[in-house]
């Protein structure tokens, strides 16, 4: 049985060792109290753990939600194939996902000037129906949100058409634009 | 129960485990120094530290290889030191697993001493090898994810994935450190309460 930590290292401080933020000082204290504590060495391990599962479900391309362009062009260098659609509010653009893509990305541009978040509801086919993207955050200084889907999720949808609204986060819900995307099953 | 002569060391065998098991770092390294049982007590050291070396291996030197290199290299030092009686304070073998996974960490960053011999003495087959080996389930990490809300899942990604530090993800996100760090902490937390559902799901 192992004995429970009377001084438990935080989760934010066990990311900030992993990630390389934590000041030398406190990182020999932290490696100090891992090596002669198993409660918080599988604490790490798991951080690691899913550290590392997260940067390999990336470069798979088995990603699903926001991403920032520089997450794009990091997934582009690592080889991911990438298909990528721009919308701009209104506009109606044919699409098609092909075998050899890992990832499909949708480029959805508009006036976010002001608005710290969005909210994305999506209306199609299974398995998008009904997908609401909640709180998204908006990057500062970009025209642009870039949503991503695994190939593998969107080779699975019939031929259709998908329409993403998207609506500023909180009270007011101002409307920001209607884009849609007919998709054409290969 | 009279033990027959065939039992009594399947007996010994199973009180030893059991003792070794729930023995202290400090008992063990006693163990190996004294030659008692030592077998199972360096079976069971090398259980209980060659994942955390092998996490301090992947932190400091950021790549698998090199860190099972660093893993197999301690471990035996360690158990060479123990056997020899080379250590003074064994309730602080922690430590001294420690001490020597910086010192050895130097030089593996400098070059891939005695791979070849490490490997023939601690092969990859080794039990506590392939435990500490043990990856993520992948599937259930990808559905883990997509139950954490947006700004978690992005700064998780930015994080983990796009090695962001956590300044850089608020400057990104317009939203303070700390915010980023209060965030990033609850989407552990999620996701480990998550992976062990989906583990004692499986």
């Amino acid at each position: 049985m192992i004995a429970a930590c009377v001084t438990p290292v935080s989760d934010e401080t066990l990311v900030d060792y992993w990630s390389g933020a934590l000041p030398p000082q406190q990182s020999d204290s932290l490696e100090e109290h891992v090596f002669n504590c198993p409660v918080c060495a599988g604490r790490l391990d798991a951080v690691a753990s899913i550290a590392s599962g997260i940067t390999s479900l990336a470069r798979q391309g088995r990603l699903s939600g926001i991403i920032s362009r520089a997450t794009l062009n990091q997934l582009q260098h690592d080889g991911v194939r990438v298909r990528v659609y721009s919308l701009s509010p209104g506009d109606v653009v044919p699409c098609a996902v092909f075998p050899d893509d890992d990832l499909v990305v949708t480029s959805i541009r508009g006036d976010f000037s002001g608005i710290d978040a969005v909210t994305i509801s999506v209306s199609g086919s299974a398995p998008l129906v009904g997908v609401i993207l909640d709180d998204v955050p908006v990057w500062a200084a970009q025209g642009e949100l870039l949503w991503a889907a695994p190939g593998s999720l969107i080779r699975q949808m019939p031929t259709s058409r998908v329409t993403l609204t998207v609506t500023a986060a909180g009270a007011d819900g101002q409307r920001i634009g209607e884009y849609i995307l007919d998709h054409t099953a290969r | 129960m009279a033990l027959t002569a065939v039992a009594t060391p399947r007996y010994r065998q199973r009180r030893m485990t059991t003792t070794i098991t729930g023995a202290t770092d400090g008992d063990l390294a006693r163990a190996i120094a004294a030659g008692a049982a030592a077998d199972a007590a360096e079976t069971e050291l090398y259980h209980r530290f060659a994942p955390r070396v092998r996490l301090y291996g992947l932190r400091h030197l950021r790549d698998e290889d090199a860190a099972r290199d660093l893993m197999q290299q301690v471990l035996m030092v360690t158990i060479e030191k123990l056997r020899a009686g080379a250590i003074r304070d064994m309730d602080m073998i922690g430590s001294f697993i420690l001490g020597t996974s910086r010192m050895l960490a130097v030089n593996l960053k400098r070059r891939d001493r005695r791979r070849q011999a490490l490997l023939e003495a601690f092969p990859p087959e080794h039990p506590a090898l392939r435990a500490a080996a043990a990856g993520i389930d992948e599937h259930a990490l990808e559905g883990c994810l997509s139950t954490l809300a947006e700004r978690e899942r992005t700064i998780m990604l930015l994080t983990f994935y796009g090695d962001r530090s956590s300044r850089e993800i608020a400057q990104t996100l317009g939203i303070s450190e700390g915010n980023v760090r209060v965030i990033r902490s609850r989407a552990v937390d999620r996701l480990r309460a998550c992976m062990g559902a989906a583990e004692r799901a499986s």
